[in-house]
């Protein structure tokens, strides 16, 4: 009898063995699992500001992988990416279309006109109806074209290769090296941890250096004495979030900066003076992980952004009420 | 007599049957996709797991999951990629303001990360993975802010190669595969496409 | 000891695949001006494959012992020592991965998916034990396999079971066995290798509920000898049935029997068939009847067994992670306020369409309704068979091994007096 006691123990000892595999197999749910180890980036993907600025339709391109846009008072769209040159008028629809050889991985107006054009280690001239200028030589080895900007007569390069902004003039002449690391000059040197690197021209015709690693936008001579600079490393709305921001800005026809960042995706407007001003789009705009949001300003105080994960132009205006 | 006789030829008849079959399966399975069984580019040799970096989403599962305490999975820092940043958003916590080593400043649960001044104003970042537990939390908020040089990656010192990867099993994304012996390891490359 | 072993192999083979995986083109790291060499990557090498070899020249040469100890020199103290040894290398020094066991999922994926390919060593590792089976019994239980090896080690006070217990128990190996073979065709899971009760103890690592349910089936193991050999083994259903068609198969005696019931308690495993030389007309009589029964029913249990397959096909079919993540996108929507399950945000990150999901999905589900509905055939087919095998009673004169369920582990043979003239 008692053996027989012992025996049914030991079987249902076993069976309940083969009870929880069964119950493990089919009814034990991983996913319900929280994460013990989260970063917490829902949390620092939300924000209280309210954005300033209503999106309007986004611009769809027939480009492909587009990488930066510019704008025309006029209205006019200038969308590069790889292998082609885009021109849309303010509706969106196409103008022209234009191939290029190469990726081209930023672009820019000059007050005549003609665009420039930054491959990836080397700089071309096209006219807007898509006839090739010049194709200068390639800056240097190691190089990483990742904006250009411009004046009448004078092309900014700037290479997040070198972490160094080029002075050119417009026949692809190398008139000065900018932001090279000088103590005597006072010049500490761009911090370029990420290929993000953009470089902008005021209406004054001020040039704005975006030194990503140190969370600030810079101001340059054309001869490249630092001027003045402003900006603060903050993942509040004010500061420019985590590591290497903003990755991309435009300066607004009244010498206002718009600014775009990676990691926490936002746009935002500063005072000339750096005093931040407005929320344009926040991260819930975007898809998370988006990067390279170029920036452009268009006619009527519109604010372009260049979405490259959804490959769109967005269109953002201010909110009428304010 | 007669019937024993009778039983042990279907027995043999049997056997024999049941040795083609064993027969064509194996050859079935060698032959069938026609690959080359020597060399480079065979892939017939032992398989490990891979963790493709590229489709890690870091849910922390690679920590939980493995059959060993702690993970055989670790954080793997591509020194090229770095940007030896000052505020390395994997090394402090975020809304971080005074950049110093203290604990309660780094992101790591565990301290795995050691902060090295380099030169103004660079730090070098090294993982020592005795403590590393493979949790990923450094290398999302590398991966969301900075170039993405931290990357979990199975170390194959420590992983047992189980038949069944209990963390391949639970793995939100299908990040881990079984791949050929001979290139075990595979990092997310910063190509111009990132751009 | 491994680790430096690894080391060596690290400096030596770090330098032949560095390149293919720093060959892409980076960003440039800062341009230091202190003369700072940044530190390399290490890529510690994985185990050589000369390894894996061994392993199947290691299971190779036991096999051959433990067939040698069992049929040519009839002991059982050598098999138990090579069982100790198979214990420390198959369990400890190689952690139990990859075993024969755990094969059978490898050879039903590569044979059923397009993209696995079966490493060679484990399909040697898979074979090689069925071949030996197929001639000289299962010699593999008794001294190679590591899970049989350490069994026997808890085997303390093993108790016969009975015939119908046997009988019924034995049936789990087959469903275990069904189960695993779908999940592994359908590239789901690799359950054997998941539920493996062993492997936590020779890793001396596993997760707490691993190690309470293991220690769960070891205290059964103190009362039933080799619980998972005998009904849970998947690997052992192929053995069962290669062994009853072995060339040569072990014998309890060397010579004649003589009938002098020594033997009749030896086997733990309840794997002596004893004499069946009563002659009863009207028993046997009922018992053919009760065999045209079975024989007409066997139809209608393995009809009902593949129609209940069906019915429960989607339940099945919920351990797939694809059907899963599926059936989430299509109730996430309801729960809003709880954070999105990482299956969901990794499959938006991923970029993949929502209806090419489906699509896939529609062919997962549609697979596991087959895989199902032969499924559940099967396991009616092994009902019936099971209780044919009930009411079966074949004429013997001898005690005999039984030729499925023996493991040739010898134990019996210490009974027998008859000593080979």
């Amino acid at each position: 009898m008692k053996k027989k006691t012992i025996l049914i123990f030991a079987i249902m000892l076993f069976l309940v063995f083969v009870a929880w595999m069964l119950r493990d197999l089919f009814m034990v749910r991983p996913e319900l699992q929280k994460n013990p180890y989260d970063y917490g980036m829902t949390a620092l993907r939300k924000t209280d500001t309210v954005p300033s600025y209503t999106e309007l339709s986004p611009l769809k391109p027939v480009l492909r992988e587009i990488t930066s846009v510019a704008g025309n008072q006029d209205g006019k769209i200038y969308i590069a990416g790889k292998g082609g040159v885009e021109i849309l008028d303010v509706s969106g629809r196409m103008l022209k279309h234009f191939p290029i050889r190469g990726y081209a991985t930023c672009l820019t107006l000059m007050p005549d006109g003609t665009l420039v054009i930054g491959m990836e280690d080397h700089v071309e001239l096209w006219s807007p109806s898509g006839n090739i200028i010049s194709v200068w030589q390639a800056v240097d080895t190691n190089s990483m074209i990742t904006s250009v900007a411009a004046t009448q007569n004078l092309i900014f390069v700037a290479d997040a290769g070198k972490k160094i902004v080029y002075q050119y003039d417009r026949y692809g002449k190398l008139q000065a090296r900018i932001g090279e690391k000088d103590p005597v000059r006072k010049i500490p040197g761009f911090i370029i941890p990420s290929p993000y690197f953009d470089v902008g021209i005021s209406p004054k015709g001020e040039l704005w250096v975006a030194n990503t690693g140190r969370y600030r936008l810079e101001k340059y001579s054309m001869d490249g004495s630092l001027l003045t600079s402003w900006g603060e490393a903050s993942m509040a709305m004010e500061g420019f979030a985590g590591c290497c921001n903003p990755s991309n800005f435009t300066i607004l026809p009244d010498g206002s900066f718009v600014t775009s960042e990676k990691g926490i995706e936002r746009v935002k407007v500063y005072s000339p003076d750096g005093a931040f001003v407005a929320l344009v789009a926040g991260p819930e705009a975007f898809d998370e992980g988006t990067r390279g949001l170029d920036l452009a300003a268009g006619s009527n105080g519109r604010i372009l952004v260049l979405d490259p994960s959804r490959n769109q132009i967005r269109v953002f205006v201010p909110d009428k009420r304010n | 007599m007669d019937k024993q006789n009778r039983r042990q030829f279907i027995r043999t008849g049997i056997r024999w049957i049941l040795f083609g079959g064993m027969a064509l399966v194996a050859g079935d399975l060698i032959f069938r996709k026609g690959e080359p069984l020597f060399g480079k580019n065979r892939k017939s040799g032992p398989t490990v797991w891979q963790l493709d970096p590229a489709k890690c989403i870091q849910c922390g599962r690679c920590a939980t999951n493995c059959v060993k305490t702690p993970s055989a999975v670790k954080c793997t820092h591509a020194y090229s990629m770095c940007g030896y940043c000052n505020l390395c958003s994997g090394y402090f916590k975020p809304e971080t303001k005074t950049l110093d080593t203290g604990a309660e400043k780094q992101l790591c649960p565990v301290s795995a990360i050691k902060r090295t001044f380099v030169e103004d104003p660079f730090y070098e970042y090294t993982i020592d993975e005795a403590l590393c537990i493979g949790c990923g939390k450094c290398v999302k908020g590398c991966g969301a802010f900075g170039n993405g040089s931290l990357q979990l990656q199975v170390r194959h010192h420590l992983c047992d190669n189980c038949n069944d990867c209990s963390i391949a099993r639970n793995c939100p994304s299908g990040a881990f595969s079984r791949v050929q012996l001979t290139d075990p390891y595979l990092l997310k490359g910063f190509g111009k496409k990132n751009l | 000891m491994r680790h430096k072993t690894v080391i060596v192999f690290i400096l030596l083979i770090l330098g032949i695949f560095l390149p293919s995986v720093m060959g892409v083109q980076r960003f440039p790291k800062p341009e230091f001006e202190s003369g700072y060499v940044e530190p390399e990557t290490q890529f510690p090498v994985p185990r050589a494959e000369f390894l894996a070899w061994m392993d199947v020249a290691v299971l190779l040469l036991s096999l051959s012992l433990a067939t040698f100890l069992v049929l040519k020199k009839r002991s059982r103290l050598g098999v138990f020592w090579l069982s100790l040894f198979s214990l420390a290398y198959f369990g400890f020094y190689r952690q139990g991965c990859v075993c024969s066991i755990g094969a059978i999922q490898n050879v039903t994926l590569a044979l059923f998916s397009g993209s696995y390919t079966i490493p060679l060593t484990v399909l040697f590792f898979f074979l090689v034990p069925l071949v030996f089976t197929l001639l000289f019994g299962r010699t593999f239980c008794a001294a190679v396999c590591p899970f049989g090896a350490f069994q026997d080690l808890v085997a303390v006070k093993p108790m016969p079971m009975g015939a119908w217990l046997n009988a019924f128990l034995g049936m789990i190996p087959y469903l275990y066995l069904g189960l695993a073979l779908l999940f592994a065709a359908t590239a789901t899971d690799f359950i054997i290798c998941r539920y493996d009760p062993f492997v936590g103890i020779f890793r001396m690592n596993a997760s707490f509920g691993m190690f309470l349910f293991a220690g769960v089936l070891l205290l059964s193991g103190i009362f039933i000898a080799r619980p998972y050999c005998r009904f849970l083994c998947p690997y052992g259903v192929l053995l069962n049935w290669l062994s009853r068609f072995s060339w040569k198969h072990m014998n309890i005696t060397p010579a004649e029997c003589i009938q002098c019931r020594l033997c009749e308690n030896a086997c733990p495993y309840d794997a002596i068939d004893f004499p069946q030389t009563k002659k009863d007309p009207a028993g046997r009589r009922k018992q053919v009847n009760r065999l045209i029964l079975l024989a007409l029913l066997l139809p209608l249990l393995v009809l009902g067994g593949a129609w209940t397959g069906g019915l429960i096909h989607s339940t099945l079919s919920g351990v797939n992670s694809k059907v899963r993540l599926a059936r989430l996108l299509q109730t996430a929507s309801v729960s809003k306020d709880q954070p999105e399950p990482p299956e969901i945000t990794a499959f938006r990150s991923s970029g993949i369409a929502q209806q090419q999901l489906m699509a896939e999905v529609a062919t997962i589900e549609h697979d596991f309704l087959t895989g199902s509905r032969i499924f559940g055939g099967f396991i009616g087919l092994v009902f019936g068979m099971t209780l044919i095998g009930l009411v079966r009673t074949p004429y013997r004169t001898d005690y005999v091994p039984n030729r499925g369920t023996c493991f040739s582990c010898a134990k019996c043979m210490d009974y027998c007096p008859v000593i080979k003239s």
